[in-house]
């Protein structure tokens, strides 16, 4: 669905990432885990076409988007949750919601309707400003805001930051649903444990080089991957 | 009775600072950049005007539609040309940029039209309104810039609160990378700020030279300035704040006028204006920014 083929990305001077190359494949689960500063969410921003890579190519379901902007990949249908949720803190809950489905406003009505029934204590704060709520809750309107656009392909970045381990155990919840429901997932995470848990495949990242990769299961249970992630 | 007077002067050329001070306001809040030649663009709205009811004789409702359509263009086009290539430059590029269109707009005005001043026809056609026999008169032009104000800022409120294109407007000043994520054209939803902010400022220029009819080159930057000052006085960024600081502004600027001396109040005028940011350096309803790491 999603292969990104050996792309280079610099800020400024900074050599970020190094020939990186992932794939995803429709209805997968892909991990990418890293310490801070490993190049996770740049890789992701880079997809999204927030920033451009050197050189390479990223395709989409058999499409070229290396130069796709941004803005035109929601159709596509991929959605981007991105680090520190960058919710609108000024608008409401429910105005929040209906910029997801800004490419697809036919859906709006529909999609609420959805992402209230998935979350409910969105529906209690609907007219709400987002800015009111709470970490977790803002967390369920980055990734509600995220569902207004029905993406294929759903990439969450670092989504149980700062989150209570109840919460970051719903986040994980509805991530599984979403899977269930078959959107593909491709998600960032510093919660190496978890991630891996829930991951068909998953690459480490150090340093914007791709270390290892393999099967979510398996890498759980590497020596290397357990000393320096795990705790082990 | 001649204090009611001066309160309605005020609050008439308060207004017209205050559809101004949208334009920068919006186009601020939006681009996170200030247009100094917001202000030229209302000399030119305002030449437009004159040269369809003076060369072409239309009437004025059809001279003020042609003049907001050209300033329309002009606001996309200057957006275009100056403004967008910059758009990852520092914010300092892009201020000395503005200050070139402004410079640039004025001498191109000069070129066409001439230093000497026009004198510029009222749009507004029915009579003043006479009350208390004639001891208290509130002109024509007072009437119709003040309904158009309260006008312009329903609308723009309802706007940005209601319309598709007006949250996504919301959204992009919020956080551009996160409306970008949600579809949001960045660059069109720039475009079009900046084609109503220029509408607007036609809108102004027409109502500016209706009640001061000298029509100069450099009759843009004055008001421009003072309009920028509103804003920022209102707490730039903020639509009601806009409204608020231009009233206010031209309410000062009248009882100086009025009561302490002419010559004085636009210096009078920026020292209220500097108090006001030293005390609230967001300005009256601006937002606290909070800066982020």
């Amino acid at each position: 669905m999603l292969k990104v083929d050996n792309i280079n990305v610099f800020y400024g001077p900074i050599h970020t990432l190094r020939d990186i190359s992932i794939e995803v494949g429709a209805g997968e689960i892909v991990a990418l885990i890293g310490a801070n500063g490993a190049g996770k969410t740049t890789t992701l921003r880079t997809i999204s076409g927030l920033l451009r890579s050197k050189t390479g190519s990223i395709t989409f379901m058999g499409q070229d988007i290396s130069h796709t902007p941004p803005h035109k990949l929601v159709s596509r249908g991929i959605a981007h949750v991105p680090e520190g949720r960058h919710i609108f803190l000024q608008m409401t809950v429910q105005e929040n919601l209906e910029m997801g489905a800004y490419t697809d406003a036919a859906y709006t009505k529909e999609g609420l309707e959805d992402v209230y029934r998935r979350f409910p204590r969105l529906m209690h704060r609907k007219n709400q400003i987002a800015g009111t709520l709470s970490g977790g809750e803002q967390q369920m309107l980055a990734i509600g805001r995220a569902l207004m656009s029905r993406p294929k392909l759903m990439m969450l970045d670092e989504p149980s930051m700062g989150l209570s381990p109840i919460l970051v155990q719903q986040v994980f919840d509805i991530i599984k649903e979403m899977h269930a429901a078959g959107t593909t997932i491709l998600l960032v995470e510093q919660n190496a444990e978890m991630a891996l848990e829930i991951a068909d495949r998953a690459y480490v990242l150090e340093s914007g080089v791709i270390k290892l990769s393999g099967a979510g299961s398996e890498l759980a249970q590497s020596d290397e991957i357990k000393k320096a992630y795990l705790g082990g | 009775m001649t204090f009611i007077s001066n309160l309605i002067n005020g609050i008439s050329l308060g207004s017209v600072y205050a559809i101004i001070a949208l334009g920068y306001t919006m186009v601020y809040g939006i681009a996170k950049m200030l247009n100094f030649a917001h202000g030229d663009v209302i000399m030119v709205g305002a030449y437009m005007a004159f040269c369809a009811m003076s060369y072409l004789s239309l009437p004025p409702i059809a001279a003020i539609l042609l003049a907001m359509a050209v300033c329309t263009v002009l606001g996309i086009v200057i957006e275009a040309l100056a403004y967008k290539p910059l758009r990852k430059a520092s914010s300092l590029a892009v201020l000395i940029t503005a200050i070139g269109v402004s410079y640039l707009l004025q001498n191109i005005a000069l070129l066409i039209w001439g230093s000497a001043p026009k004198s510029f026809n009222s749009v507004v056609g029915f009579d003043s309104i006479s009350l208390f026999d004639g001891r208290l008169i509130i002109t024509s032009e007072t009437v119709v810039t003040v309904i158009a104000c309260i006008v312009i800022m329903l609308g723009l409120t309802l706007f940005t609160k209601k319309t598709k294109i007006g949250k996504g407007m919301r959204a992009v000043s919020e956080d551009k990378d996160a409306a970008e994520l949600m579809g949001i054209n960045v660059n069109v939803t720039i475009s079009v700020t900046f084609a109503i902010g220029s509408a607007l400022a036609a809108i102004a220029g027409v109502l500016l030279c209706s009640a001061y009819p000298t029509l100069m080159p450099t009759t843009g930057s004055m008001p421009g300035i003072k309009a920028f000052t509103a804003a920022v006085f209102g707490g730039i960024g903020s639509i009601p704040g806009a409204m608020l600081g231009g009233i206010l502004l031209g309410l000062i600027e009248i009882f100086s006028k009025a009561y302490i001396s002419t010559a004085l109040s636009d210096a009078i005028v920026f020292a209220v204006l500097i108090v006001v940011l030293l005390v609230r350096p967001t300005g009256i309803l601006g937002k606290k920014i909070a800066e982020k790491v």
